[in-house]
Parts: structure tokens; C-alpha cells; sequence
């Protein structure tokens, strides 16, 4: 293993400008033939600055700013500041906004873990299943577009409840929208675990059991692929799901397939979720008045975003801007166990092990 | 509750380590502890199985500082464990004179990536710490210029 | 069919040269459209595939540093110019080959695989790594479909006891309606899939694999490298799928023939592409060295052994039918 008589070694270098990244970031991947021997990565090429920002910003100026920390989680964040906010300033958004941010926040997943799909498809050179899985992620976006004007950065949340109320109409698109949803996870489900050439790629490929799942530190669907089952939803309810709770999904595969049926039993049971929603959406008022000051507190708040834990930790000063505000995404934690597992699979595996963590570059550089 | 002995546990588990313990929020427990006592309170944890790392926060605290003295602040740095919904977090003071605290990663090796990225944004340098490099900072960024230290306004160079 | 026209033109023009090169861009259309729709999606217009020809051949060429200027200009044009060889001895458009001589068969497989060298040489010429792994994987998937595609084709040249493409297309339109699809079943999987693979077209597109390698062996091209390289793809789908017509599809009588049989395996060729993951190179050759391989042979000896048992087993039906 030390010192090769004729070093093998060569280094294909993924990124920062590759067809397989979505997003600026570079790998280099040491191979010999085909076998990756060893993986390093280097972040921050779109790291912009977001914590610093939001100390000299106030609380609404500061909520669209987070908001833009990534496009396909716009909305958790923009959850977990507000609901840091308000319980920086002690209070509590009334029911029916909790609700409609869980509406919210389970569409965004909705959408997120298709996008993922098709994403992870691609990868792996099925296309079909790309084509797919975004032409029906576009009834999402359509919903989304009706309920809150944007198809991403819905920007929905205000300090103290939410802008936008959901009409009997948006409720009967949703449910139509549902409807047809569902059918399609069911057909993908069946896809993803019966397609011989998909299984090929996915089925013992970037393994992880559950004791290296609990050194390495992962979050979200990666973990609960492995069978650790942690989940904010479920262990810490916050906003709406106090009232509407959720199940866990977990899986024992440990390997990349797993993955994939996590992301799609959590897909299911958002359609559920939102089902359950709009039957018993709580009347009320939309929001509730927060002081523009907020008085000296320091609080954490962690939100489930479709990748994982999103941990936010928010400091008042008595002043009309924060004092610190400190993003840890879920991503972060999720790059520990892509480096330490590529060693010893094919390089032809390396893009679809990554595709597997669902990494969002926006949210770990901020 | 559930959440209740989680949280007495942790506080049983650190209290012949911490200075104070206290209860900010019903979930979450703050355990102040000197530089000395981090690893072994990490450690104290980590043996028990009690949650996972889930962040690694830094906080600049400048002190009020007299035109022209030099600043005379620290720099906490905030350990949260997670277990379930409790949230325990260990926190530690490391002045600015000598802003140095001990690497976790021996016993956690995926907290180097939290570390990365306090030794550069913030300036406190964690001894032993594997890697170094920019997490996400770019590679020319001047030596000893701290984004989030409250003093850093703007880069005023070219 | 025969057609006696100046051998010129027969070169560079019909039903060589020009047509060729219109028919692969048409026949590439056909492809894409198709795999567009089995995808749920609109797909180009006809005139697309011409139009990205002649913005290639518009751009500038950039040969890289480090790369053997000549072989990286030269590649190119050898490819395609060996693929329009090829296309003299096949009964394209359903007239007879303009020129035929025994043994032919064995010179256009060997000049529809000088295509692939010259893709596998132009990665390993160019100094970057996307190229090599992409080359590697090219000459790799050369070796593993190679020997499984020849076998097949040989099913029809047993059959009809010779090695000379024309004679092969007037036994096989002789022997209708028994078309060798029917009767060679797997040999004409075997070569379908191994035109798929050749032509490096999804699931067996790991030598290109976008995601993985950039463009793999071609990722350096551009511009008139690039197109050439492009349209000699576009004349081997062509001439690979007036071989496989001829050969399994009861022959090529006349043009009327060769639009609709290669219309058929066009559709076929297309839903292939579309069903699929991509395979790992290792997984190709796995599939290719064990399936293909094996179910070559097995068609080969099914055929030897009819054959040798023909006169035999005549007699036998005869006798229990004839009385």
C-alpha cells in the first residue's frame, strides 16, 4: 500500500465546471484504473457571506436574506428564522399560520426530493427517469406558484405568521394535485426497486452501516437510510407538526438504493401530510405582531429541511438587528461520510454516491 | 418525559466537569466549562451515547473597547450536542490574546469540517486539528482577517 | 436490386458520399425524435441535426497543448472515412453493393470498427484525464462486443455459405419468409445490441458518460474534429442498420424494403435507449463477455449442427410424414 514501485496514482479532478455538479465545487478523486483510491473536496465557491450579512440587517430585512441561503430549501430557512425570531421575542405564531408553514414546508419537500430523483437518474445515465420525475415536479411548482405567487423563494413566512392564506380553490388544486402524485410514487417506488439495470447502479453501491452512520455524523434521509432514525420532525415537533404529526421513514438498506426508497416513502407521507393538513386547517388569524426591537435572548432552532437537520442558533441584542446568527445545514454534516466511504468503489460509481447525500453547495458555503 | 431525563442525564453526566449549568429553553441545557474540561466533557458524552454533534457555533464577544486599546474580548465557542429533542451545549470562553482551544476530532473525526470553518471565519485556532484548509474561504484570503469577528467591516484592499 | 450508375457518382453522391452523409443526419433525427417521445418529451425538429453539423464545422478548432497536432486532425477524417468505405459493399437503400467480393464481411465489420480506434486513439492522444478514462473505457467496450457482434453475423453467412454481403442479401431475399429474426432469434438480439454498443448509444454509453467524464474520449474536440466524429456515428448507424436488415429482415430487395425494415429497428433501437440505466463499463463487459459471448456460440452451434443434421432429419420427417 505505501510507496508503489510505478505510482498508479492519477487524480481526476470533478469540478468546479463539470456536466454532473448542479453547483460549483471541486473533488479530486485519486483512481488506479477504475478503483478510487482516496477523495478530497474544497467548498466555498459560492460562499457569499450570509451570517456576517444578517448581523447588519433587521429581522424582516434578515428573513429574505436567508431565505436566498439556497433555492431548493428557500422556505425551511426562512422557517427557522422566523420561528428563531419569534422565540427570541417570546412569541408564538397563531395555529393556523403553523399549519400553512407546514403546508409549505411540505410541498417544498415534495418538490426537493423529485428534483433529487431526477437529478440522481441523470447521474446515474437514466434519463428517462429524469424526464419523468421533472415533468411531475412541475405539478408542485404549479401548486406552489397558485398558493404563494413564486414558483421558488415562495417567501411566504413573516416574523409572526405567514403573508398568505390558502382559499378553497388553491385546497381543491392541492388535492387534485395529490391525487395525481400519489399514483406517481407508487409507479417510482416500483421503478426504483425493480429496474435491473437501475438496481445494478444503486444496490451495494456507497455502503454505510449504521455504526459508521453514528461516528460519521450524517443527517436526514442519508442517515435514516442507514437505519439511525433521527428526524426534528419527529424528535423536537416545532410549527405545525405539534398538531400534525409525521412518521418516520427509515430504511436498513445502508446502501444507495436505500436511499432512494427513503427519499420516495418520504414522499408519500408528505402526500399524506398535506392531505391531513387541508382537512383540518385550523381558522384563525395569519400572523401576530412581533416588537420591532427584541429584547437581549439567545435561542436554537432546528428545522427538518429535505436534506437533513437544519440547526440555526440566533443571538438578540435589545436592537433591531441580531447579534449573531449561525447556519449549520444539514449538508455539512453529510460530506463526512461521502469522503471517508468513496475509497474502493468504481469511479463510474463516484457521481451517483454524491447524487446520494443530495448536496446542496449554496447551503454549506452561504 | 423523555425529554426531561435526557436532559437530567446530560446534566448528571457533566456536572463534575461544568462551572455553571443552566436552562435557557425547556429543551435545552447550557453547560459552562473551562478549556481544560472540553474533552473531557466531550468525551463523557460521546461514551455515553448521549445524541450526536449537531453544531459547533462561535460567537464573537468583543469587549467594549477604548479608542486605540487593543480589543480585550473572547470568542465563545458552543459544543451542541443533540439527543432526540434535547439539546445540550457545552460552552467554552477562548480570549482573543489566546484564542487556542484543544481539536474534538480525535474523538469526534467528523467535527473537522465545524472546525475548519472556526479556526478561519472566527480566529480560534483548534490545536491538532487534521485539516486546515479553507473550508470556505477562497485560497487568497489574507492571513489573519476573521470575517465574523465583529471588528472585520470589509476587505479594504485593491 | 441493380443499380449501374458512374462509378463516381456511386462514391460521392448515390448512394455514397452526399446521400450517405443526408441519410445518416435524417436517420439521427429519426433517433432522437423518437427518443424524445418514448421520454415524454417534444424532441428537435427534422433539420437539427444539419444544423448542429454546420455549427461544429463554423467553430473554431482548438487543438490542445501537449497532443500530437497531426494524429489529433487526422483521427477524425480516418474515422469517417472509413465508415463511408464501409458503405460500398452493403446493399444500401436496397440496391446492390457497388462492390462486392468474397470475404467482404470481414472488411466491413473491420472498417466499422476502425471508427471506434480512431475514437479510443483520439482520447489517448489528447493529455487530459476526462480523454484517457474515456479512451480506456472506448477501446474496452471495443474488445467486449466485438467478437459477440461478429458471431452473429456470421449465423446468416454459415447459412448462406459464403462471406459476400451481396450473396448473403440475395439468399436471405430467396429464403423468404423465413427471415433470419425468426430463425436466429438470438443472433439477431446479439446484433442489435451490439450495433447499440458500437455506436456507443445509452445503456452502453459509458465511454461517453456525461456525468462521469465530461464527454469522455471526445471531451477536447470541438469544431471540425467534432463533427466529423459526429457524422461518421450518424453513417455507421446507417450502414450498421442496412447490415442487420439485410442479413436478419429477409434481405433488401429495393428502397421500399430498406425504408420500412429500417424504419422497424430504428423504433426498436430507440426504445433500447430510452429503457435503461446506464451500464458500468465493467457491468458491459460483464454482460458482453457472458451473455453475448455465450449466446453467440450457442446460436452458431445451433446452426452448425442443423446443418450437418439437415439431410438427417429430412429423411426422418419424410419418412414419418411422406409414408
Amino acid at each position: 500500500m505505501e510507496n508503489p514501485e510505478s505510482p498508479q496514482k492519477f487524480v481526476v479532478p470533478i469540478g468546479p465546471q463539470h456536466p454532473a455538479l448542479k453547483e460549483p465545487a471541486h473533488f479530486e478523486f485519486s483512481v488506479d484504473g477504475e478503483i478510487v483510491t482516496g477523495a478530497s473536496v474544497r467548498l466555498g465557491y459560492v460562499h457569499r457571506g450570509i451570517e456576517k450579512a444578517a448581523e447588519a440587517r433587521n429581522y424582516p430585512q434578515g428573513l429574505y436574506l436567508v431565505e436566498r441561503v439556497c433555492g431548493i430549501c428557500s422556505h425551511v430557512h426562512a422557517l427557522s428564522f422566523a420561528l428563531g425570531t419569534e422565540k427570541l421575542a417570546k412569541v408564538v405564531a397563531p395555529p393556523r399560520a403553523q399549519a400553512i408553514r407546514v403546508l409549505t414546508s411540505e410541498l417544498e419537500r415534495l418538490h426537493s426530493h423529485m428534483l433529487w430523483l431526477g437529478v440522481a437518474a441523470h447521474e446515474g445515465g437514466f434519463d428517462t427517469l429524469f424526464m419523468y420525475s421533472w415533468r411531475d415536479r412541475e405539478t408542485v411548482m404549479d401548486l406552489l406558484e397558485q398558493m404563494t405567487g413564486n414558483r421558488v423563494n415562495y417567501s411566504i413566512n413573516i416574523i409572526g405568521g405567514v403573508k398568505q392564506d390558502v382559499s378553497d380553490e388553491i385546497k381543491t388544486a392541492i388535492l387534485k394535485g395529490m391525487d395525481f402524485l400519489e399514483g406517481r410514487m407508487t409507479h417510482y417506488l416500483t421503478v426504483v426497486t425493480t429496474d435491473e439495470t437501475f438496481l445494478g447502479r444503486t444496490r451495494d453501491v456507497g455502503v454505510m452501516t449504521r455504526e459508521q452512520a453514528e461516528t460519521l455524523g450524517p443527517v436526514g434521509p442519508t442517515a435514516r437510510a442507514s437505519g439511525v432514525p433521527i428526524d426534528v420532525r419527529v424528535d423536537s415537533p416545532y410549527a405545525g407538526y405539534v398538531d400534525f404529526p409525521v412518521n418516520l421513514i427509515v430504511d436498513d438498506g445502508c446502501d444507495l438504493l436505500a436511499r432512494f426508497v427513503v427519499r420516495i416513502k418520504e414522499m408519500q407521507e408528505s402526500i399524506r401530510l398535506i392531505r391531513e393538513i387541508l382537512d383540518h386547517l385550523p381558522e384563525g388569524e395569519l400572523a401576530v405582531r412581533v416588537p420591532r426591537r427584541i429584547p437581549e435572548n439567545e435561542i436554537i432552532q432546528r428545522v427538518e429541511a429535505p436534506r437533513g437537520e437544519l440547526f440555526y442558533y440566533m443571538k438578540s441584542n435589545g436592537t433591531d438587528m441580531p447579534e449573531r446568527v449561525k447556519i449549520r445545514t444539514p449538508s455539512l454534516c453529510n460530506w463526512a461520510s461521502v469522503i471517508n466511504l468513496a475509497p474502493g468503489y468504481k469511479l463510474a460509481d463516484m457521481p451517483m454516491i454524491l447524487a446520494g447525500i443530495d448536496p446542496c453547495f449554496s447551503c454549506n458555503d452561504r | 418525559m423523555e425529554l426531561e431525563t435526557a436532559l437530567q442525564s446530560a446534566e448528571t453526566l457533566l456536572q463534575p466537569l461544568a462551572v455553571e449549568i443552566k436552562r435557557p429553553e425547556p429543551e435545552r441545557v447550557d453547560v459552562y466549562i473551562t478549556l481544560e474540561n472540553l474533552k473531557p466533557a466531550v468525551q463523557t458524552l460521546v461514551d455515553a451515547h448521549w445524541g450526536y454533534l449537531a453544531a459547533i457555533t462561535g460567537v464573537d464577544k468583543p469587549a467594549p473597547a477604548v479608542a486605540g486599546a487593543a480589543p480585550d474580548g473572547d470568542v465563545e465557542v458552543l459544543y451542541t450536542f443533540a439527543n432526540g429533542g434535547a439539546l445540550a451545549t457545552l460552552r467554552v470562553r477562548a480570549p482573543y490574546t489566546d484564542a487556542q482551544i484543544p481539536t474534538i476530532c480525535d474523538i469526534i473525526p467528523a467535527a473537522t469540517l465545524f472546525e475548519r470553518e472556526l479556526i478561519e471565519m472566527l480566529g480560534v485556532d483548534c490545536i491538532g486539528t487534521p485539516d486546515r484548509g479553507h473550508l470556505i474561504l477562497p485560497d487568497e484570503w489574507p492571513e489573519g482577517v476573521y470575517p465574523l469577528r465583529k471588528s472585520f467591516t470589509g476587505l479594504n484592499q485593491e | 436490386m441493380e443499380l449501374s450508375l458512374h462509378p463516381i457518382i456511386l462514391l460521392l453522391f448515390f448512394p455514397g458520399g452526399l446521400f450517405l452523409f443526408v441519410a445518416g443526419l435524417l436517420y439521427e433525427w429519426v433517433d432522437r425524435k423518437l427518443v424524445a417521445q418514448y421520454q415524454n418529451r417534444i424532441g428537435p425538429r427534422f433539420i437539427q441535426p444539419l444544423a448542429d453539423i454546420i455549427k461544429l464545422l463554423a467553430k473554431e478548432e482548438i487543438v490542445p497543448d501537449g497532443v500530437h497536432k497531426g494524429l489529433f486532425i487526422a483521427l477524425p477524417i480516418v474515422g469517417l472515412a472509413s465508415a463511408l468505405a464501409a458503405a460500398l459493399y452493403v446493399p444500401l437503400v436496397g440496391f446492390n453493393p457497388s462492390y462486392s467480393f468474397n470475404g467482404d464481411l470481414i472488411v466491413v465489420v473491420y472498417l466499422l470498427s476502425v471508427m471506434t480506434l480512431c475514437l479510443g486513439l483520439a482520447g489517448a492522444n489528447t493529455a487530459d484525464r476526462f480523454s484517457l478514462v474515456g479512451a480506456t473505457r472506448t477501446l474496452t467496450q471495443l474488445f467486449s462486443y466485438e467478437a459477440p457482434f461478429m458471431l452473429s453475423l456470421l449465423g446468416p453467412a454459415i447459412v448462406a455459405g459464403t462471406w459476400q454481403i451481396s450473396e448473403i442479401n440475395a439468399f436471405a431475399i430467396e429464403s423468404r419468409p423465413w427471415w433470419f429474426a425468426f430463425t436466429q432469434i438470438v443472433g439477431f438480439l446479439v446484433a442489435m445490441v451490439g450495433l447499440m454498443g458500437k455506436l456507443e448509444m445509452p445503456p452502453f454509453d459509458a465511454p461517453e458518460a456525461e456525468t462521469e467524464i465530461v464527454a469522455g474520449a471526445l471531451t477536447e474536440y470541438s469544431g471540425r474534429g467534432l463533427a466529423l466524429f459526429r457524422l461518421g456515428k450518424d453513417v455507421e448507424l446507417v450502414i450498421g442498420l442496412t447490415l442487420i436488415a439485410a442479413f436478419f429482415m429477409g434481405g433488401l430487395a429495393n428502397p421500399l424494403d430498406f425504408l420500412w425494415k429500417t424504419a422497424i429497428l430504428i423504433l426498436v433501437v430507440a426504445a433500447l435507449q430510452s429503457l435503461f440505466a446506464r451500464l458500468r463499463i465493467d457491468q458491459t463487459v460483464g454482460l458482453w463477455w457472458r451473455a453475448g459471448a455465450l449466446l453467440a456460440l450457442l446460436q452458431l452451434l445451433a446452426i452448425i449442427l442443423g446443418r450437418y443434421l439437415q439431410p438427417v432429419l429430412s429423411q426422418f420427417f419424410s419418412g414419418l410424414f411422406g409414408g
